[in-house]
């Protein structure tokens, strides 16, 4: 089941990246999304599976459509065809390799000191994470912020 | 490490290969940044199964939460920009943006 899962993400993600219609790709990055959300629950995380349905698969795709939206006219750009051919080929030639090469390299990693896990998740995240946190309002104040300065009207200099 | 990890970071490897080949090939902006958003899927999945791996799961999906927002905050920037770009070349060509002058 897991590999059901996982295996529709990564289809979804080639058919995100390859289908010429953009309206479709960014709906596909939707339904990808989807199956990681469910991927999460199953894991145990579920606070992420829900940040991902509701932010990820909601938010961006909605700004992804109305930048669709915003620049449809005449903004067809031509696509080369030989990338989408020649994919299948690089992909499983990478996929061998990472399979050949990947279980070695991972154990060569040393394992970080974890401590046991004390308390539920509010408390991780509002306790041991609190500069995390600030920083995140940062990073939101920063983006509406350039958004912001990018969509001002500029009528006094002209 | 176990081998559900190794399954885990294995399609975390192969999101990244697609999301890097939709950089190097496409020429639509819009493209390039769903190419950046499919990166972004495998970051997520891997900070979760190390998590899930290692015990971890709480910090990990701190973390995660964390990388969602910055992630949101620059493609809501970058998707502003590229409406600007749009206005300044009519084009979503990303060739075009090399003539650029001043």
């Amino acid at each position: 089941m897991h590999l059901v899962l996982l295996i529709g993400l990564v289809l979804f993600a080639v058919l995100a990246v390859f289908l010429r219609d953009l309206l479709k790709a960014a709906i596909s990055l939707a339904v990808a999304s989807v199956f990681l959300a469910i991927i999460f629950f199953r894991m145990g995380a579920p606070y992420v599976g829900v940040f991902e349905i509701s932010v990820v698969a909601g938010l961006i795709t909605v700004l992804f459509i109305s930048t669709i939206a915003l620049t449809r006219s005449e903004a067809e750009v031509k696509e080369s065809r030989i990338p989408t051919i020649v994919f299948p080929i690089f992909f499983i030639a990478f996929i061998i390799i990472d399979i050949i090469i990947m279980k070695n390299l991972l154990g060569n990693i040393p394992a970080l000191p974890g401590a046991p896990e004390a308390g539920g998740f509010g408390q991780i995240l509002w306790n041991q994470r609190t500069f995390d946190l600030v920083g995140q309002i940062g990073i939101i104040f920063a983006g509406v912020f350039a958004v912001l300065a990018l969509f001002r009207r500029r009528n006094n200099d002209e | 490490m176990s081998n559900f990890w190794l399954l885990n970071l294995g399609f975390v490897a192969g999101l990244l290969f697609i999301g890097i080949y939709c950089l190097l090939t496409m020429r639509n902006i819009i493209k390039l940044f769903i190419g950046i958003e499919v990166i972004a899927k495998g970051i997520t999945l891997a900070l979760i199964a190390t998590g899930f791996d290692k015990n971890n799961i709480m910090i990990s999906q701190s973390l995660a939460i964390t990388f969602i927002v910055v992630e949101v905050s620059v493609v809501a920037t970058a998707l502003a920009i590229i409406i600007n770009i749009y206005h300044h070349t009519k084009s979503l060509d990303i060739r075009k943006l090399t003539k650029l002058r001043g």
